[in-house]
């Protein structure tokens, strides 16, 4: 399990989901909006999904916007 | 005698309702069309209706001939009965967003579902777009990978042809097929299952 393809990042509302996803448009990562996976959370939400690779440049982007991020996992 | 009937100018479903009307009067048909989308649906009528179709592209249109094929007591028109475990799983998408209320977050919850869609079962052998739903299937979409991955994996996707025409979007079809109220209609009554969003 060590392999996972992806990083899904949560936030606190959807709208934060929303905003986050607009900063790494602009920041050219590409990502994807998705419901929160079942193995993370029972909660009906969506998340970010981002390649791997991706990663570090996501994060340093929506640390620089303000989106605040609720948790981070791998997929 | 074959008979022939020239589609050509005329607006959707109308030249797969001549060639129907004239199939069965006639086990000879020469449909003539101007466009490909209307070729197409005629093509599909035919050929779900058992007939064979050859294509002849002459400098004044597109000449479809249409023999009936060798259906048992000549029941030209008449579907087969739906097929196996209750019949076709249809999904229709009536909007581009996903139940009544809020337009962004009913924007929010068809990407969600779309992307699920790839991820549970069972998969649909179906999924019908139309009214706003047809922006779903265009350049630019946000759900057009789902939806690629979904056509890739064998799901049939079928847009509203007068719909795409209606919203101007009919030379953006990214994915699936233009299709008309007659198939539409038809996959529809045809289904063991309609799920309409």
């Amino acid at each position: 399990m060590s392999k996972s393809l992806h990083t899904v990042v949560l936030f606190h509302s959807t709208n934060h989901a929303l905003r986050a996803e607009k900063v790494l448009v602009e920041a050219g990562v590409s990502c994807k909006l998705i419901p929160v996976p079942r193995q993370i959370s029972s909660d009906c939400g969506v998340c970010i999904r981002i390649g791997r690779t991706d990663r570090e440049t996501a994060l340093r982007a929506l640390e620089t916007s303000g989106v605040e991020i609720e948790g981070i996992y791998s997929i | 005698m074959t008979r022939t009937v020239d589609a050509r100018g005329l607006p959707c479903p109308q030249p797969v309702i001549q060639t129907r009307n004239a199939l069965q009067e006639s086990a000879a048909v020469t449909t003539i069309v101007d466009n490909v989308t209307a070729q197409q649906n005629v093509t599909r009528m035919a050929e779900k209706s058992g007939c064979t179709v050859q294509a002849e592209e002459r400098e004044d249109g597109i000449y479809l001939h249409i023999g009936k094929g060798e259906l048992p007591q000549g029941e030209a028109g008449t579907q087969p009965p739906s097929t196996l475990a209750g019949g076709p799983l249809v999904l229709v998408i009536p909007d581009d967003s996903m139940g009544r209320g809020d337009h962004e977050l009913g924007q929010i919850l068809i990407r969600g579902f779309f992307h699920t869609l790839g991820e549970v079962e069972p998969l649909p052998d179906t999924i019908i777009f139309f009214n706003s739903g047809v922006k779903l299937v265009v350049d630019g979409s946000p759900v057009l990978e789902d939806l690629q991955d979904l056509r890739g994996r064998g799901v049939e996707i079928l847009a509203c042809g007068t719909c795409l025409g209606h919203y101007d979007l009919k030379d953006k079809v990214a994915v699936g097929e233009v299709s008309n109220m007659y198939t539409i209609a038809e996959t529809m009554l045809g289904a063991g299952k309609v799920i309409s969003l």
